[in-house]
């Protein structure tokens, strides 16, 4: 009978490429974010990238993209690995185009997803993580109520799951409108905390196999 | 016809990620042969998000084999697909119902028992799968072509499966009969199935297979091959690959190999 180690090394394994784990962090750069708040949150996504590619299985699974809104709303870093993310340094300028941002988030997932599609990647079900200070700003309503509408309705198919954190002086009550699930008030400018969490939650998924919902490590950085 | 004999070896261990956090093995499997010589076979994946899963899992498979014994006196035939998805159904129903008993002696809900279920009967001429949610069954004919017998992956994304404890599990349970003369036999948890299978059209591997079913067929201590198995799954080449929990199961009909 064959020895545990003949075993091992006759069986050869399919070549499939490794699931992926989409993140888009969503990320506000207007004005008011300048000073503690900015140098905060880029601090914050470096030790992000430190605890994701602590993970083997994390920092290949897990695909990271940054758009950031203030007057305009752009896309700092497309989807990449964890093991390719670069933290980008953020400077705060402009009004508050949230709305713009929520769209520009959701359009770039949809690229993604086709991708994966087309490449016969398999993925897991998308994140969006926003933080902001405020409250859409700059932009007309029927944008922000626009995209609101399509965040429920991404949220109802389960196409994406949307986070929102508010900082500071963030009008929680207007995001509320905003997101489907419970916003988090984070808790002074605790953002290294906040992205650990987030690190651990994205590990967390990109190891779980098919099940429905993934129990989330409680946040130890913010208050609902 | 003489009755056909399986030589069979099972395993379930722990992932990587559930010794990491100090969860248990959510996977089971459970197997017995019957005197007539058909081999009933279930591999169960219990829900990382429920609590309790280990259990749902470990009773899904137990019942549901248990339950096909007490009826398997006249199993329909090869070519009787209604008849093989209502057998099987009633193996999906009772494990079904297992764990909803479970789950009231332990005074929880059956969604913390969440698990997926795949069932197997093979007859010396043909082989019958019905499942509830991932996990995949393979065959292979006398001349070594090898088959899937189970859907590939389904749903937009990998973390939505459906569980045996779902209202619509038993209506939705996916069934296939192959119709001929198995030589080996594989069930799998879904955390080998990225090993097994060539995504996305879930298509069996033959280098994996093809090692595995050799083992099977050369059994000679029943307790060693099972420690070699859990070997197999346990070692680095695996965890370097997934860290989900394991269940492989094979089965090689009397008379290969040799």
């Amino acid at each position: 009978m064959a020895e545990p180690s003949q075993l091992e090394e006759a069986v050869e394994f399919a070549e499939n490429p490794e699931p992926r784990c989409a993140c888009v962090l969503l990320l506000d750069t207007s004005n008011s974010m300048q000073g503690d708040a900015i140098s905060a949150l880029n601090a914050g996504l470096r030790s992000f990238k430190a605890n994701l590619i602590q993970d083997p299985l994390a920092a290949r699974r897990v695909e990271v993209a940054v758009v950031t809104f203030d007057t305009q709303a752009q896309v700092i870093e497309d989807f990449v690995t964890a093991d390719l993310f670069e933290p980008p340094i953020l400077t705060a300028q402009g009004m508050t185009h949230m709305g713009a941002g929520i769209h520009k988030a959701l359009d770039l997932l949809q690229a993604r997803k086709a991708q994966y599609r087309a490449s016969g990647i398999a993925y897991y079900r998308p994140w969006v993580f926003l933080v902001t200070d405020g409250a859409p700003q700059g932009e007309p309503e029927s944008v922000v109520e626009a995209a609101a509408q399509r965040i429920r309705e991404e949220e109802a198919a389960k196409r994406v799951a949307f986070f929102a954190v508010g900082v500071e002086n963030a009008d929680m009550d207007r995001l509320q409108q905003i997101v489907v699930r419970v916003p988090v008030k984070l808790i002074g400018l605790n953002f290294v905390e906040m992205f650990v969490w987030l690190s651990a939650s994205m590990q967390k998924v990109s190891q779980s196999r098919m099940d429905e919902q993934v129990a989330l490590p409680p946040p130890g950085w913010g208050a609902v | 016809m003489e009755a056909a004999c399986w030589q069979v070896v099972g395993a379930s261990v722990r992932g990587a990620g559930h010794e990491k956090t100090g969860q248990p093995c959510q996977d089971a499997h459970a197997w017995l042969q019957t005197p007539a010589g058909v081999l009933l076979a279930a591999v169960a994946d219990g829900a990382g998000s429920a609590a309790q899963s280990e259990i749902g899992a470990a009773t899904a498979a137990r019942s549901a084999v248990e339950r096909l014994r007490c009826i398997e006196a006249g199993v329909p035939s090869p070519d009787d697909t209604p008849g093989w998805r209502a057998f099987l159904l009633s193996g999906l129903q009772a494990a079904q119902e297992a764990v909803e008993v479970e789950a009231a002696a332990l005074q929880t809900s059956a969604r913390e028992l969440a698990t997926t279920l795949v069932l197997a009967a093979a007859t010396p001429n043909c082989v019958a799968v019905a499942q509830v949610g991932d996990g995949a069954v393979v065959v292979a004919d006398r001349q070594g072509n090898l088959t899937a017998l189970s859907p590939p992956p389904s749903g937009e994304h990998l973390n939505e499966t459906t569980f045996l404890v779902s209202p619509d599990a038993l209506d939705t349970a996916s069934c296939f009969v192959w119709q001929g003369d198995a030589a080996y036999l594989a069930l799998l948890s879904d955390g080998l199935q990225m090993l097994a299978l060539k995504m996305p059209e879930g298509a069996p591997h033959a280098p994996f297979f093809a090692p595995l079913f050799r083992f099977a067929s050369d059994i000679a201590e029943p307790a060693a091959a099972q420690a070699q198995l859990e070997a197999f799954l346990r070692s680095s080449r695996i965890a370097e690959r997934t860290d989900d929990d394991l269940t492989l199961l094979l089965a090689a009909s009397a008379g290969t190999g040799d």
